[in-house]
């Protein structure tokens, strides 16, 4: 078998035609890499600056009372994930700046591609586009190309007239195929590894052997399918096109058909509806700016009751800082409710998608890529619940100063100024830890193995009843 | 007469192939599939823009028979007084669509980006939060939409290159080139007259599918053109991949090396320009975090209100001669109280200010985007269906350009009127009303 593949590995370098097309692809793929360097250093120097800025801003602030920093609020922006130059995934569509204040949480925004005018529907030239689109179609042009000359020289009757075993023949040349392909993945983990070198950790490591096994079985699996049906079918021109039909039905068709159909199957409220339904769950609980509310006269009477006072002016704290953290943990349970149930769509949703894995292999691929990238939307949606738990913190910081912190003299009221605003915590988002993603995209890797070893059986079985002599 | 047999003589060839069936049938799925999809969001746009009128004109009404029945002084909100233009006009309640197009079934375009409704008030501006995009799926969105104009887009031209793909080079790899040029004397008008078939074919099957998408939303041909300028640009994309194709064919010699000629130009128009043109350009010019409109918002917007409030007035007069004499000079009460609700003008001024420069990024990103459309065909078509469909960018914008014109709009009226002591009736509410939703064309 290895001298099979020694024998096809060979005849590829001897032919210069293809041999251009590698060289052609391999500089193509570093390309990709170097321009991803480029726009994450871009884009990250932007995303400091912005950051360095606000956060200048925050620790600047004027002296204000507590609950004017709550409305004054500050903004967090989306850092650029390191693995964006080989999968950029949801970044250029979800938005990038998030508004951070009280009594509301945000909803994230300014993307990349409500910028500018509409342009390229697969995305940015990333190594995930060569990856996925491109080169399993140079793949296919192979493994045909590797059978078919067999075939027209009369060479595969001379050699399993041979003594050749058919079924040792196909896996070598599948194996020789999917070899090519892994080579190019190679080069591109290398070139990326090259660019990254110092930033790249242990986590960015495993993350990115995944991605190479991910690729290596798709390719395996693209490989043996074409392999199969140029050695079982007679006509081999009829083998390349089914197997090119079988690519855009893979590739372009039943992802958007697919993906369309899960956000039916699984609705999302619209934003008319999300809006109201916040706003009428949100009506029911405690409003701290409304002097009239009952239930702000019922937390009245509990805090006068724990303090054994008459009055709110005998209280020894700020009634007003405990009322508006008592506004704001209600309004937590809200946003936990709505937003936590529009994560549960998405959950289902993405769920759903990844059983499309069952019958397009590609389906696993692309979820893999971009969620082992950390660009997919449960990495998005992690970020998301970060900031948000970190507006919690800051919002009951600010309360609890207000409530309990202590005027100053000559002041009418508490006032917080740069000391205070300083000691608050930047936000800094922690990005997910590898081993917490096994349980999302378990499935997307058992369907790519289960695509495999579907395509290995397919070789063997399938050759075992082709007659060829 | 030979050209015109073989032209006929093609349906058979197709017909024959089960392949080539299956493809056409697969692409009608597909641009059915994308014409529903598109009808939904048109469909589901306007049910929401629909809601949202109903909600406030009931709201109105409320206020409308407040001012009727003299009720003043809302029961819960003591410190209203809707006899003022400030309450008066916090209580128009004005909102501004952005009303879908029913040539929205053929190109969902860039609505999904795009928040549609937007309440106006003084503060407003048209990069606020509350303007934030429906709530969809990163990741379908980021897959794409399969619309209409995605299945014309990407999967007419592997259509076409399924349909086209062994013309000829079938013929040459069995031998028989030498007797059907023999047959029919010239061996390129027989090529034309085979792929003449398929591009007509290709082009009815688009008038149809058009044609059964206008049935959905009911695109009117009078009143927008749309149906027409859809037929023509989708005529043209045919024609561009058509004429690519038989040059392909034209020179080929086997039907693998045809295929991977196609393939190739079908990857290089469809994915690596377009993808190219987008890493390019968000290497010049990365995602603004619009820091700018983020300063207006938080440390300038304090730096206003930190002035004193007769350098504000005068800041005000400047911008509103018509205040300079104003009876509220008089009662410093009420002065005091008109300069800090009309400081909302001067707020405007600086988001205004804060904007242009991210405005004037993305329009260099457009200038740009637009100056690759000769190397980039495929997204010109794209924006162009976007355009027809009103999904384009440029949609937006004017959308955007309108929320600031009617934000300046109530501005304007509040402060002319509130400096004037206006007060105000059941009539001026009504006025108001049709004066704060007018857009100026």
């Amino acid at each position: 078998m290895w001298q099979i593949i020694r024998n096809e590995w060979q005849s590829w370098m001897r032919n210069r035609t293809l041999l251009g097309i590698s060289i052609g692809f391999v500089a193509i793929l570093c390309l990709t890499i170097y321009l991803g360097y480029l726009q994450t250093e871009a884009q990250s120097e932007r995303y400091q600056s912005a950051r360095q800025h606000l956060r200048h801003q925050w620790e600047n602030n004027r002296e204000m009372h507590p609950h004017g920093a709550v409305h004054y609020g500050t903004y967090v922006f989306k850092p650029i994930n390191l693995l964006s130059s080989l999968d950029e995934g949801v970044s250029s569509i979800t938005g990038n700046v998030l508004r951070i204040e009280g009594h509301v949480q945000n909803e994230i925004i300014y993307s990349e591609a409500s910028q500018m005018q509409a342009n390229s529907k697969f995305g940015k030239l990333k190594s995930s586009l060569l990856l996925q689109y491109i080169i399993p179609l140079l793949l296919i042009f192979l493994a045909y190309q590797s059978i078919n000359s067999e075939k027209q020289s009369g060479r595969l009757k001379l050699l399993l007239l041979q003594g050749a075993n058919p079924i040792q023949l196909v896996l070598a040349k599948t194996f020789a195929v999917t070899s090519y392909g892994m080579g190019l993945l190679a080069l591109t983990i290398l070139s990326y590894a090259l660019f990254h070198l110092s930033q790249i950790s242990a986590e960015i490591w495993g993350r990115t052997i995944l991605f190479f096994c991910s690729y290596s079985l798709y390719y395996f699996i693209i490989a043996g399918f074409t392999v199969f049906l140029s050695f079982r079918l007679k006509n081999t021109s009829l083998a390349l096109t089914s197997m090119l039909g079988l690519w855009i039905i893979w590739t372009i068709f039943s992802p958007h058909i697919l993906m369309s159909s899960v956000e039916q199957w699984h609705q999302l409220p619209t934003r008319e509806a999300f809006k109201k339904a916040m706003k009428e769950d949100r009506a029911k609980g405690i409003d701290g700016h409304n002097p009239r509310d009952e239930r702000r006269k019922e937390l009245e009477e509990q805090i006068l009751a724990k303090y054994e006072v008459d009055s709110l002016s005998e209280l020894p704290i700020d009634f007003g800082g405990i009322l508006m953290q008592a506004d704001e943990e209600y309004g937590n349970e809200v946003w936990d409710k709505h937003f936590g149930y529009i994560r549960e769509v998405l959950g289902e949703q993405k769920q759903s998608y990844q059983l499309g894995g069952i019958l397009n292999p590609f389906i696993s691929l692309q979820n893999l890529s971009m969620g082992l990238a950390g660009n997919d939307n449960w990495h998005h949606q992690a970020f998301l619940v970060q900031a948000e738990t970190y507006r919690r913190n800051l919002i009951k910081t600010l309360n609890d100063e207000h409530a309990y912190g202590t005027i100053k003299e000559g002041d009418d009221y508490i006032k917080v100024g740069p000391e205070f605003f300083q000691s608050i915590e930047p936000f800094r988002y922690q990005p997910v830890p590898f081993s917490a993603t096994f349980p999302i995209y378990g499935l997307n890797l058992t369907l790519l193995i289960m695509w495999s070893l579907l395509a290995g059986l397919l070789l063997i079985l399938g050759t075992k009843n082709t007659q060829i002599l | 007469m030979k050209n015109m047999t073989t032209f006929l003589y093609e349906w058979k060839h197709f017909v024959r192939s089960p392949f080539k069936m299956l493809a056409l049938l697969l692409f009608i799925v597909a641009s059915v599939y994308g014409l529903h999809k598109g009808a939904h969001v048109f469909q589901k746009q306007r049910a929401e823009v629909e809601k949202m009128e109903q909600k406030v004109e009931e709201e109105r009404q409320i206020y409308l028979s407040a001012y009727q029945e003299g009720l003043f002084v809302p029961e819960d909100r003591p410190w209203v007084d809707m006899r003022t233009p400030l309450w008066a006009i916090e209580y128009a309640w004005v909102y501004h669509y952005k009303v879908p197009s029913p040539a929205m079934v053929y190109s969902i375009g860039q609505s999904e980006q795009y928040g549609f409704i937007k309440k106006i008030t003084r503060w407003a501006s048209p990069y606020d939060t509350d303007l934030a995009e429906e709530i969809a799926n990163p990741e379908r969105l980021q897959t794409g939409t399969l619309d209409f104009s995605f299945a014309l887009l990407f999967l007419s031209p592997l259509l076409l290159l399924v349909l086209v793909y062994n013309i000829q080079s079938m013929e040459t790899e069995q031998g028989f080139m030498p007797l059907i040029e023999v047959q029919n004397g010239s061996k390129r008008s027989w090529l034309v007259s085979r792929m003449m078939f398929y591009v007509l074919l290709l082009c009815l099957v688009n008038v149809l599918l058009i044609s059964y998408g206008a049935t959905l939303t009911g695109v009117e041909i009078a009143s927008s053109l749309a149906l027409g300028q859809v037929i023509l640009y989708s005529f043209a994309y045919v024609a561009f991949w058509s004429l690519l194709y038989f040059l392909i064919l034209q020179g080929g010699k086997s039907i693998s090396e045809n295929t991977l000629k196609m393939v190739g130009m079908y990857l290089i128009f469809a994915f690596i320009i377009p993808a190219t043109v987008s890493q390019y350009l968000s290497i010049r010019r990365p995602a603004s975090l619009m820091t700018a409109f983020l300063d207006a918002k938080l440390d300038k917007r304090w730096d206003i209100w930190d002035q004193p409030p007769y350098d504000r007035q005068a800041q005000l007069v400047e911008l509103f001669p018509e205040i300079a004499d104003s009876p509220l000079l008089r009662d410093t009460t009420k002065l005091d109280r008109a300069i800090r609700e009309s400081t909302s003008a001067l707020e405007n001024q600086l988001q205004k200010a804060s904007i242009r420069p991210v405005e004037e990024e993305n329009e260099a990103k457009n200038t740009f985007i637009k100056r690759t459309f000769w190397f980039n065909p495929v997204s010109f078509f794209q924006n162009r269906f976007n355009s027809v469909a009103q999904t384009h960018y440029d949609d937006y914008q004017n959308y955007r350009d309108e929320i600031q014109q009617l934000v300046d709009v109530q501005i304007q009226v509040l402060i002319l009127d509130m400096w004037a002591d206006k007060k105000v009736d059941e009539e001026q509410y009504v006025k108001y009303y049709e004066i704060l939703r007018k857009l100026e064309k």
